[in-house]
C-alpha cells in the first residue's frame, strides 16, 4: 500500500479569457486526497469548484500548478490523458444528460471497456459492474434504454460505467442534486459502500453541507477560486472557524433556531477578485466592525490571507 | 386559524388524458389555507403537487379533467366564468414558478413585463401610476427601481426570482402559490429569497402555499405541512411536529434524506427509501406506498388507506397510526 496521498493538487490556477477580461476561476489551490477517503468540496455556484473538478480529471488544463496521481504529475499529451481518464472518473450531476439516449444500458457501460481495451470478457465485466451498482439482475437491464428506467437507476448506470474501469479516483459533481429526495440516500449509500470496498478515493463537489455530513471524511470550503478552510467533517461542520463557512452553515434550513447570517449578493465575479482578503466585501466580521475592533481591518483590505483558515481574525 | 379559511380545496382530482391510459395525477385532495397562513406542500416529482398548484389557478392544459371544488372565499374557482377568473388571477391568487429564466420574456425589459400585468389586471392603478408601482414593487423585493430597465439576462438567477415574486405581487394578491421557488438557486440566494417571502408575508398578511420536495425548508418556513405521495395527501399537521416525529413512514424517509448536521445519527449513514416513486398509471394496490415501505405489514397491499387521526391536529394515511380502524 502506498503511504503517500492518492491525488495531489499543487498551486493550481485555471483562467478563462473572454471579452478582454481574465476570470481566475481557480486561483491557487492545494488539495490532497488519500485512497479510500471521501473529500467534499463545498461552496456557492461560481466559486470554481466544478472547474477544479474538471482540472483534476484532466478535462481542463491549468494555467499554473499541477495535478498528481500517486505522486506522478499529470501530463497533457494524448497517452497520458487517456491513462489518466481511466484512473480518474468523473460522475456528473445529471445522469440523463450523461447517458446517450440512443444507446442501451449495456452499451453505456461497455463503451469505456472498449475504449480502454480492458482485459476480460466484456459481458461479464458489464454484468458485474451493473450488479455492484445495485442493478440486479444485471441482464434484465442490458437491452433497456435510459428513458425506460428511473432517474436513480440512471445514476446507478453512470456509476457502473465509471466503476467498471477500476478507477483509483472518482470525482462526483453534485451526484444526487437532480434526484428525488427519497432516492438520494440510496445513491449516496452506494457510493459510500463502493469507496469502502474498493479503496478508491472520492472527491464530491457539492453545495449541500448535509451531504458532506452524510458521507465525507473531510471537507474543503472554496470561495472565489481559493480554498478558505478545510478539516475533518466533524471539525469543520460543528466548529467552523472561517466566517464564510459559518455563514454557509447558518443558512442550512433546520428547525432549530440559529441566527442566520445571510450574505448579501451572489458569489462574486472571478474577473474582479477583491484585493486583500477576497471575502471582505461580504464578510459579516468586517461589516459589523468586529474586524476593526480586532485591529485587523487594514489587513483585511490589503493583505491576502494565505494560511488556512484564510481569515486574519482567526489566523 | 380564523373560522373562514381563505382557500378550501375539496376532493380535488386532476387527470391527464393521454394516447394510452389516462394519468391520474391528483386523486382526491382536501386542503385549507387560512388568511395569512403558510401551508407547505411536500412531495417528490410525479406526486401531483404541481398539478394541484396548476388546478388552483386553472392553468392546466386544455383537456385536463379537473373535478372537485376550489373555494376562494366560498366561490368555486373551477366553475368561474372566464371574465371572473381573469379578475381573480393576479388580484386574489398569484403563482411563482421555479426556473425564473423561462418564465420571463427574454426580449422585454423586466419593468415592462411587470407594467403589463398591472395594466391588464389591476383595478386601481392606471396611467402614470403604473411606472411608480413598478418601481415600488422592485424595491419591495429588494431590487433598485432602476433595474426595471434591465432585460432578464442582465440579472442573476436570484434577482430574476425576485422579479418573479414582484410580478406575482403586482396586483396585491391574498394568496401566493410558490412552486419550488428556490430550487434552482444557490444556498445563500435561497436563504435571501426565503427571508423575502417571510417579510412580505408579515407585511401584507399574505397567505402562501409553498411547494417543494425539501422537507427541511418547509419545516423552517411553514406553520402547517401536507405531504403528498402518488396524488394524495398522506400526512398533514403542524410542520415542526411532523418534521420532528413523522407519523407516516414516507414522511420519515423524506425527513431522513435531509440530515441534521452535527447529529451523529446521520453521520456516515445516508438514508433513503428503496425503489422509486410509482408511475401514476400503475399504482400499487392498497396503500400505494407499500412496495417501498420499511414498515409494511400483511394488510397493506390490500387495505385502502385514508387520512386517519394521528395525534394533536395531525392525520396520516397509514394503518400504523393511532386513529387507524385497521388492525395492523
Amino acid at each position: 500500500m502506498n503511504a503517500g496521498p492518492l491525488m495531489e493538487v499543487r498551486g493550481v490556477r485555471v483562467e478563462y479569457a473572454g471579452r478582454g477580461q481574465v476570470a481566475r476561476a481557480v486561483d491557487g489551490v492545494d488539495l490532497e486526497l488519500r485512497s479510500g477517503e471521501i473529500l467534499a468540496l463545498v461552496g456557492e455556484s461560481g466559486c470554481g469548484k466544478t472547474t477544479l473538478a474538471r482540472t483534476i480529471v484532466g478535462l481542463q488544463r491549468p494555467a499554473a500548478g499541477e495535478v498528481r496521481l500517486r505522486g506522478k504529475p499529470l501530463g497533457y499529451d494524448r497517452r497520458s490523458l487517456r491513462e489518466h481518464r481511466r484512473a480518474a472518473q468523473l460522475i456528473f450531476q445529471d445522469p440523463t444528460g450523461a447517458l446517450n439516449a440512443r444507446h442501451t444500458i449495456y452499451e453505456a457501460v461497455a463503451e469505456g471497456v472498449r475504449i480502454q481495451e480492458l482485459p476480460g470478457v466484456e459481458e461479464e465485466l458489464v454484468a458485474e459492474a451493473l450488479s455492484r451498482a445495485g442493478l440486479r439482475p444485471p441482464e434484465s437491464f442490458f437491452t433497456r434504454y435510459p428513458y425506460e428506467i428511473s432517474g436513480g437507476q440512471r445514476q446507478r448506470v453512470v456509476i457502473a460505467g465509471a466503476m467498471v474501469l477500476n478507477p483509483q479516483l472518482l470525482v462526483a459533481d453534485e451526484p444526487v442534486s437532480s434526484l428525488d429526495a427519497s432516492v438520494r440516500g440510496e445513491i449516496l449509500a452506494l457510493m459510500l459502500r463502493l469507496v469502502r470496498e474498493t479503496e478508491v478515493g472520492m472527491l464530491v463537489v457539492t453545495h449541500d453541507l448535509g451531504l458532506a455530513w452524510n458521507v465525507a471524511d473531510r471537507v474543503a470550503v472554496m470561495y472565489l477560486g481559493r480554498i478558505v478552510e478545510q478539516g475533518t467533517t466533524e471539525e469543520l461542520l460543528t466548529a467552523p472557524r472561517h466566517p464564510y463557512t459559518r455563514a454557509l452553515l447558518s443558512v442550512v434550513p433546520e428547525v432549530a433556531e440559529v441566527e442566520q447570517q445571510i450574505l448579501s449578493g451572489e458569489a462574486p465575479d472571478p474577473t474582479r477578485i477583491p484585493p486583500g482578503c477576497r471575502f471582505h466585501p461580504r464578510c459579516p466580521l468586517y461589516a459589523s466592525g468586529e474586524a476593526a475592533r480586532l485591529g485587523i481591518a487594514e489587513r483585511c483590505l490589503g493583505e491576502d490571507p494565505l494560511k488556512l483558515p484564510a481569515c486574519h481574525a482567526v489566523a | 386559524m380564523t373560522a373562514e379559511p381563505l382557500l378550501t380545496v375539496r376532493d380535488l382530482h386532476v387527470t391527464y388524458p393521454t394516447a394510452g391510459s389516462p394519468v391520474p395525477a391528483v386523486r382526491g385532495v382536501d386542503l385549507e389555507v387560512g388568511v395569512g397562513e403558510t401551508l407547505g406542500l411536500a412531495g417528490e416529482s410525479g406526486c401531483g403537487k404541481s398539478s394541484l398548484a396548476g388546478a388552483l389557478l386553472r392553468l392546466l392544459p386544455r383537456g385536463t379533467r379537473v373535478t372537485g371544488e376550489v373555494l376562494l372565499d366560498g366561490e368555486d374557482v373551477l366553475t368561474m366564468k372566464p371574465g371572473r377568473l381573469r379578475a381573480v388571477r393576479w388580484t386574489e391568487l398569484a403563482i411563482v414558478f421555479q426556473g425564473a429564466l423561462h418564465t420571463l420574456n427574454p426580449v422585454q425589459r423586466v419593468g415592462a413585463q411587470i407594467a403589463e400585468a398591472i395594466r391588464l389586471h389591476s383595478r386601481d392603478v392606471r396611467g402614470a401610476g403604473v411606472g411608480k408601482r413598478v418601481g415600488e414593487l422592485l424595491e419591495l423585493v429588494g431590487l433598485p427601481a432602476r433595474r426595471a430597465h434591465d432585460y432578464p439576462h442582465q440579472l442573476s438567477g436570484g434577482q430574476r426570482q425576485r422579479v418573479l415574486i414582484g410580478l406575482a405581487l403586482a396586483c396585491d394578491p391574498r394568496l401566493l402559490i410558490a412552486d419550488e421557488p428556490t430550487t434552482a438557486l444557490d444556498v445563500m440566494v435561497q436563504a435571501q429569497v426565503l427571508r423575502l417571502l417571510e417579510e412580505l408575508q408579515e407585511q401584507f398578511g399574505l397567505a402562501v402555499i409553498f411547494i417543494t420536495h425539501d422537507l427541511s425548508t418547509l419545516a423552517a418556513v411553514c406553520e402547517r405541512l401536507a405531504v403528498m405521495y402518488a396524488g394524495r395527501v398522506v400526512e398533514q399537521g403542524p410542520s415542526r411536529d411532523i418534521f420532528e416525529a413523522p407519523a407516516h413512514p414516507y414522511t420519515r424517509g423524506l425527513a431522513a434524506a435531509f440530515p441534521v448536521i452535527g447529529d451523529t445519527a446521520f453521520r456516515m449513514k445516508p438514508s433513503g427509501l428503496p425503489g422509486d416513486p410509482p408511475d401514476p398509471r400503475r399504482l400499487p394496490s392498497g396503500c400505494p406506498f407499500h412496495p417501498r415501505c420499511p414498515d409494511a405489514v400483511a394488510v397493506c397491499p390490500s387495505t385502502p388507506v385514508e387520512l386517519w387521526p394521528a395525534g394533536d391536529r395531525r392525520s396520516a394515511a397509514c394503518v400504523h397510526v393511532s386513529g387507524s380502524p385497521v388492525p395492523a
